[in-house]
């Protein structure tokens, strides 16, 4: 909504008038209390749900870690490694005991040692290597697995036995591999819950201020959002109640626009200047018609003041030629002056009549009678009926769909219609007008237009032509389109004068429908 | 009653409150022996009340377990730090060779140094923990005529910062431990990580404070 037009200092004009030059307005800062109010109304209504929201993420982030970290998992994960050296005694004490056996079925033969050693790995499980050693860690017989471990990956488990005379039976045995990696993983898991169970509070903490801070963002962009509408909505309020100011201490062009929303602060505005429109209009006719009152005045002084002596004068002259023609003057000259200024004061007696006659015409206009009747049916009766139109001109009339039901004084409204045609005869005078009559509704306007082919009117001059004595004609008295409009605003119409389409003068006079069943038919006041 | 004089009472009582629990912590005494080695202040320190014989359980229980230790060589007069020592001790006890692992990195602005070690029962392995020998407190000329502490800080498994960076990214991100791949990072969690940058939880901590002494009570050798 643009900035109303109005008499501000010359700063701020010279300001609006940029800013409407650029379509850019420079903000305001400091916030109205609507502002304020609308802003706080969203920043609770989207502050209120979230802080509700904070306190059931901290029950969420409680019931989380308590699930997560379980003080019974987290004493099953500690205790896996315990549990790995369970499994680990169970399989040394197990290799170890094995040993022992293989140990007490050794042959006292030294070269049935070998044999011996290779069968033991061959049927004990897991074996992979069985040796004797002698006191100085010499092999006096070995044995290997060469079949792969049916386990998978192994790492040794050694197993020696004290053998008598110092020797030494030495059994490596397959422990899985893993079961180390296993190991490996579980103590790291261990670790890594042991450390986040230490964290629990940080944690918890550390997810309600990540909430909270965001919470805290959306309050700020709840806030900016909302005082960004706020803006929006009051600005063109604001630029309303600018409007409404300036309106009352008499600005008549001020408007407002209502912007491209359809809400109904933009309907408000449309009102509004729909509403001043219609005040410039009323206010445009009473002073216009108040104008006509007082030259309305002014002619028929005029014309009494003329009336008066114009008789005395017109018997005088017509005494002084009686007694010329009477007298035994024989000078050609003079009785030829005599004819000469007869001619001419008679010529301008005649003139003046005419002028006394126009004035009293306009001085005495008849008080408007409005009955109702169809516009375009008056219109196509007073052109059957003015048989002297048709003959000085090509009277063409063009007739919409939309019947106009109106209230016409028809003698006055007959008159302003012989003006305005007699104008346009008038301009394509020598050639023989072509006058085109239109009649069509516009929503609640009847509308007629009447146009010629002649050289149309200046725009410069539309504004005054109107006026009373304005003319552009040479012997025109300039009151016949005053007339005009006078009749015409008295019925609560317009007059406009425009181009037509394809050159020459349009006239355009509108008035406004009538219902049917419309008791009473409003008119202007007569003013004068 | 106005805010600001609620302000300057909470303030008051939070500071009664600090110190009531700063009273509850009094450090246990500290035996230390002092000796000077080519004009360098060398410390002995007993720290055997921060490991109990019943710690051997923790220790042993198959998971890393880490043993920090912080010295200070404080005025007495002034509180003025005058050196710094730490030592980080991370025990892992082999379930299969069934023997503590233990490695040893002293954190050293000018040498930092690890070393691994192996104990094959807790006992000698606590007995390690609790004497600090040898330990470097500056240049014995750094003492002059003031009286100096020491102030010692041990820390039983504190958070270290690889664990507290492996919490972090589980919180950014909880499917990166799975072994299902993929990401499901979420501004929540990205945010809560951040958050968790800190923390100084977790920790067991004991603290020692040795025997005011001069410059004259160190032996010089």
């Amino acid at each position: 909504m643009s900035p109303p037009a109005s008499s501000r200092p010359t700063g701020r004009r010279a300001s609006a008038l940029l800013s409407r030059a650029l379509g850019w307005r420079p903000p305001r800062l400091r916030p109205s209390r609507f502002e304020l109010k609308i802003s706080l109304a969203l920043v609770l209504s989207g502050v209120v749900p979230l802080v509700a929201a904070l306190w059931l993420a901290g029950r969420l982030a409680d019931e989380n870690l308590a699930f997560a970290l379980n003080p019974r998992v987290l004493a099953r994960l500690e205790s896996t490694p315990t549990l790995f050296r369970d499994l680990f005694q169970a399989r040394k004490q197990l290799y170890a005991e094995q040993a022992r056996s293989i140990a007490r079925g050794l042959p006292a033969e030294a070269g049935d040692l070998k044999t011996y050693l290779e069968q033991a790995v061959h049927r004990t499980a897991r074996l992979r290597r069985a040796a004797v050693l002698d006191q100085e860690g010499t092999a006096l017989a070995e044995a290997e697995a060469t079949e792969p471990n049916p386990d998978g990956e192994w790492r040794g488990a050694p197993a020696r036995v004290a053998l008598r005379g110092g020797a030494v039976l030495e059994c490596t045995f397959a422990i899985e591999a893993r079961f180390f990696a296993d190991l490996d993983e579980a103590r790291e898991l261990a670790e890594f819950y042991q450390s986040a169970g230490a964290l629990r509070g940080d944690i918890r903490r550390s997810y309600l201020k990540a909430f909270g801070a965001l919470l805290a963002v959306w309050a700020l962009l709840a806030g900016l959002s909302g005082f960004w509408l706020a803006r929006r909505t009051t600005r063109r309020v604001s630029d309303l109640i600018q409007a409404v100011r300036e309106l009352a201490q008499g600005n008549l062009e001020v408007q407002v626009d209502p912007g491209a929303a359809a809400d109904e602060v933009a309907g408000l505005a449309r009102a509004f200047n729909a509403m001043v429109r219609e005040v410039r209009e009323s206010r445009d006719r009473i002073v216009y018609l108040e104008k006509i009152s007082g030259w309305q005045e002014v002619a028929r002084r005029l014309a009494h003041e003329i009336k008066n002596p114009l008789t005395p004068i017109q018997l005088a002259f017509q005494q002084l030629q009686v007694r010329f023609r009477a007298s035994t003057s024989q000078d050609p000259e003079l009785e030829k002056l005599m004819g000469e200024v007869g001619e001419i004061v008679r010529e301008e007696i005649g003139t003046l009549q005419r002028l006394v006659e126009d004035f009293s015409s306009f001085a005495k206009l008849p008080e408007v009678r409005p009955e109702p009747c169809e516009l375009g049916a008056f219109v196509e009766e007073f052109v059957r009926t003015s048989p002297q139109l048709t003959e000085g001109a090509d009277v063409e009339i063009t007739r919409g769909l939309s019947e106009s039901p109106v209230a016409l004084d028809r003698a006055l409204m007959r008159r302003v219609l012989a003006n305005l045609v007699k104008n346009a005869v008038e301009a394509a005078q020598p050639a023989r007008a072509r006058v085109h009559i239109g009649i069509a509704r516009f929503n609640a306007l009847g509308v007629v237009t009447i146009g010629d082919e002649g050289p149309g009117v200046e725009p410069s001059l539309r504004s005054r032509i109107f006026d009373p004595y304005f003319t552009t004609k040479g012997d025109g008295t300039g009151l016949g389109l005053a007339i005009v409009k006078k009749i015409v605003l008295q019925h609560g119409g317009e007059i406009a004068a425009g181009e037509r389409p394809g050159g020459g003068a349009l006239f355009t006079l509108s008035f406004p429908v009538v219902a049917a069943d419309e008791p009473e038919v409003r008119t202007e006041p007569a003013a004068g | 009653m106005n805010l600001r004089a609620l302000a300057r009472i909470a303030a008051l009582a939070c500071a009664l409150a600090g110190a009531a629990a700063l009273a509850h912590e009094v450090p246990a005494s500290l035996p230390m022996t002092l000796e000077a080695r080519n004009g360098r202040l060398r410390a002995h320190l007993d720290l055997s009340p921060a490991f109990p014989p019943d710690l051997a359980r923790q220790v042993g229980n198959g998971l890393t377990n880490v043993i920090a230790v912080h010295l200070a060589l404080v005025s007495q007069a002034s509180d003025e730090v005058s050196a710094l020592y730490s030592r980080e001790i991370d025990i892992l006890y082999d379930v299969w060779d069934e023997a503590y692992r233990v490695t040893v990195k002293d954190v050293d602005a000018d040498r930092p140094r690890s070393q691994t070690l192996t104990f094959q029962n807790y006992r000698s392995l606590r007995s390690y923990l609790s004497e600090l020998r040898q330990t470097d407190l500056g240049p014995l000329s750094a003492l002059g005529t003031g009286s100096w502490i020491v102030q010692t800080r041990v820390e039983v498994n504190p958070i270290s910062k690889e664990l507290l960076e492996r919490t972090r990214e589980f919180i950014a991100n909880p499917a990166s431990g799975s072994r299902v791949s993929g990401s499901s990072r979420s501004v929540l969690g990205v945010m809560a990580s951040y958050l968790l940058r800190g923390s100084d939880s977790g920790a067991e901590v004991h603290r020692f404070r040795s025997a005011p002494f001069t410059v004259r009570e160190v032996t010089v050798r």
